[in-house]
């Protein structure tokens, strides 16, 4: 891109103004709102804006007072420890938080009666929230909130934050020094990008942030650019401890943060938010409430809307709750700077045939150990899941990670017709679902953590068969033709229809 | 002074309107000093117990924690040698999250300084972090009198001097120099 261009997008996208008054950290609220102020800008938010809400439904707007990077990921890392209730988590958080001073006071060259009484706030916090979580989750995340709109409170915490990102800054030097402009070097940096109380963050800090408080929490942070940049999706970057691209730790929380030029606010997946059709069965149906949720938000959004919604919008909805679903697997596209494909946005055009194609819920039956049958292809999405799942977990719910593989195929059944303009299809190609890794335990799909190897193998796997082919449909492949969905045509032989028989949820071998 | 807000703090959690929740977020003044004062409070027990050679502070009579007077004696080797200035220091209500503003009481020709006793020194400006502290700025302010920032003067004549002329800078250095009272 030239950099005219880019100067031309920064004026541009410079005319947003975040909010210079009200709370520090705003309520909860729905992420419509940020549509509809940007309703009348030019189609490129327009469109951007409008298909955010589908994939996050809630935001909280933050200050624009030069701390709103800080008091943002600051915020977002208490709510996130809250959400997880669990106290000795939190009591490790104090024990990792007050060691670090001694990061601060060494490395950072401050003396600790210069920032022990910000560092005071922090723990204090962390403890309060212990002791009130116990008693009401509820009030410990008003206290949160309210703790975090009182100014002497919140500025303690930003900057102690400032200090941990700043002496991290200095003690690692080699590893970020070339992400620094210009000659300021590392102490000069620290000066005037870190340490200055209403300095925004810029990139760097983000990154040191990342490190120094979220990542050794085992905290992932996504965000999501809104910016001028091309396409009609928001472009997002994924901040976790990676090995070789993949995530280390796949079912770790996910901290989302909207990042508008020179201003950030916290967005949601909120999963729990929302009411009508609930289906509370199992861990799986609710992940598939998660479409019709999703859906009444679609009914709203046209609502507030009135004409723009298309039928894309639709489709890429369904993709990103169909992720949650055990054993869905979109097709792998190539990498988006870098990063693995189930995190770049989903573009629409992806139609329901490709979709279903990929399909392969895991099967409740024992799979028969003959490993020769285990194509890549047929290896590839049931080994995804655990992966598949984790973007889209809520984080109020982390031990969920672990959906039961047992359960999957009924709510696929039960769901897809009424709920899913795809989904008709859904259960006209179980072919592969037989071929699936046996999972020794209904908790192995959750375990499992794809290698490196096999990860790439499945990249290679550009091309998903379709099966929707009219070709297709009147092969005898197409097992629509069969009363039972799991039957093999390709498998079948008459000499092991009694085995075949068998076969099943109840089998045992 | 804004009493509503502290009655909003001593509530109980939970009970947060928005409208309050708003108010929390607007400016304050008298309410932050909480903080502030025992951070001051911290900085003077620093001051009394490892004060550094040449310089001293101390808060001001009327009991106001916010305003300190300061004192630093002017560095061997340089045309202030011999000679003690006053300062008054005004800390904001966020400090130490602003700077203090700082101003020579004492009557000097100096290039960062103007007549009127203001400062041109970055770290009290945009430059400034929580960490530093009254210490540090009145050690800053004693090596700003050896070391001027002669770019960006707030006295002109008195920057070209420093380059050109020592003898008659030091003469302006002490015809304007007169010790003052306290006040």
């Amino acid at each position: 891109m030239a950099e005219h261009d880019l100067e031309v997008q920064e004026a541009l996208a410079r005319d947003f103004q975040p909010a210079m008054e009200g709370p520090l950290v705003g309520e909860k609220r729905s992420s419509h709102a940020i549509a509809e102020e940007y309703a009348k800008a030019d189609p490129i938010y327009v469109a951007k804006t409008a298909a955010l809400p589908q994939k996050y439904s809630h935001y909280r707007p933050i200050l624009g007072d030069g701390n709103c990077g800080w008091r943002a990921t600051g915020f977002s890392y208490f709510e996130t420890l809250l959400a997880l209730r669990d106290a000795a988590r939190l009591e490790e958080e104090i024990a990792r938080l007050t060691s670090l001073n001694n990061l601060i006071t060494t490395v950072g060259g401050v003396e600790e009666w210069l920032f022990e009484d910000m560092v005071a706030e922090t723990i204090s916090l962390l403890r309060d929230l212990v002791t009130t979580m116990q008693s009401s989750p509820d009030a410990a995340e008003q206290l949160l909130l309210q703790r975090f709109n009182n100014p002497e409170v919140s500025n303690a915490i930003v900057y102690h934050l400032r200090m941990l990102a700043s002496a991290w800054l200095k003690g690692n030097a080699a590893i970020y020094q070339d992400f620094i402009h210009g000659d300021l070097g590392v102490e000069g940096y620290c000066k005037e990008w870190l340490d200055a109380p209403n300095q925004e963050i810029d990139h760097l800090g983000i990154m040191l942030l990342i490190d120094v408080l979220l990542k050794p929490v085992g905290f992932a942070v996504e965000i999501i650019y809104l910016d001028r940049s091309a396409g009609s999706q928001v472009n997002s970057h994924m901040f976790q401890d990676e090995e070789d691209g993949v995530p280390t730790n796949p079912g770790s929380p996910i901290i989302h943060l909207l990042y508008r030029p020179s201003h950030y606010d916290i967005l949601y997946q909120d999963r729990s938010a929302s009411l009508p059709l609930q289906q509370p069965v199992d861990d799986v149906v609710r992940s598939s409430d998660i479409q019709v949720n999703r859906a009444t938000d679609f009914t709203k959004h046209q609502i507030v809307q009135g004409s723009t919604t298309t039928l894309n919008d639709f489709s890429n909805l369904d993709m990103n709750s169909l992720l949650s679903i055990p054993g869905f697997c979109p097709p792998p596209t190539p990498s988006h700077l870098g990063f693995p494909a189930q995190y770049t946005s989903i573009e629409p055009s992806y139609t329901g045939s490709q979709l279903s194609a990929s399909i392969s819920p895991v099967s409740p039956a024992r799979s028969p150990g003959d490993v020769s049958n285990l194509s890549v292809s047929a290896g590839f999405p049931s080994q995804q899941t655990a992966n598949l799942i984790s973007p889209t977990l809520p984080p109020q719910h982390p031990a969920q990670n672990a959906f039961p593989p047992s359960n999957t195929q009924i709510p696929i059944h039960g769901h897809g017709p009424r709920l899913h303009p795809i989904s008709p299809s859904l259960p006209a190609h179980p072919s592969l679902s037989p071929h699936a890794p046996d999972p020794s335990s209904p908790s192995s799909a959750s375990s499992f953590r794809p290698s490196k190897y096999e990860w790439e193998a499945a990249a290679d796997w550009q091309e998903p068969v379709v099966f929707q082919t009219s070709t297709f449909k009147n092969s005898h492949y197409n097992t629509a033709h069969y009363n039972n969905p799991n039957f093999q045509p390709e498998e079948w032989n008459p000499e092991s229809e009694e085995a075949e028989s068998s076969r099943g949820r109840k089998r045992s071998t | 002074m804004n009493y509503e807000m502290e009655d909003t703090q001593n509530s109980a959690p939970g009970s947060l309107p928005p409208a309050q929740a708003a108010k929390l977020g607007a400016p304050r003044r008298a309410a932050d000093a909480q903080s502030t004062t025992k951070r001051l409070q911290t900085e003077l027990m620093q001051l009394m117990t490892s004060s550094a050679p040449g310089i001293s502070a101390f808060p001001s009579a009327d009991g106001n924690l916010l305003s300190w007077t300061a004192t630093i004696e002017g560095p061997d080797d340089t045309p202030y040698a011999g000679l003690t200035f006053k300062l008054s220091f005004a800390f904001p209500s966020n400090y130490p999250y602003a700077p203090p503003t700082v101003l020579f009481k004492t009557p000097i020709y100096h290039p960062n300084v103007d007549f009127s006793g203001r400062i041109c020194l970055d770290i009290l400006k945009d430059k400034w972090t929580a960490a530093y502290n009254i210490q540090t700025v009145l050690l800053s302010l004693q090596s700003l009198l050896g070391e001027p920032n002669n770019a960006s003067p707030l006295n002109g004549e008195a920057a070209e001097l420093w380059d050109k002329d020592a003898v008659e800078f030091k003469r302006k250095v002490l015809s304007r120099h007169r010790d003052i009272d306290d006040e």
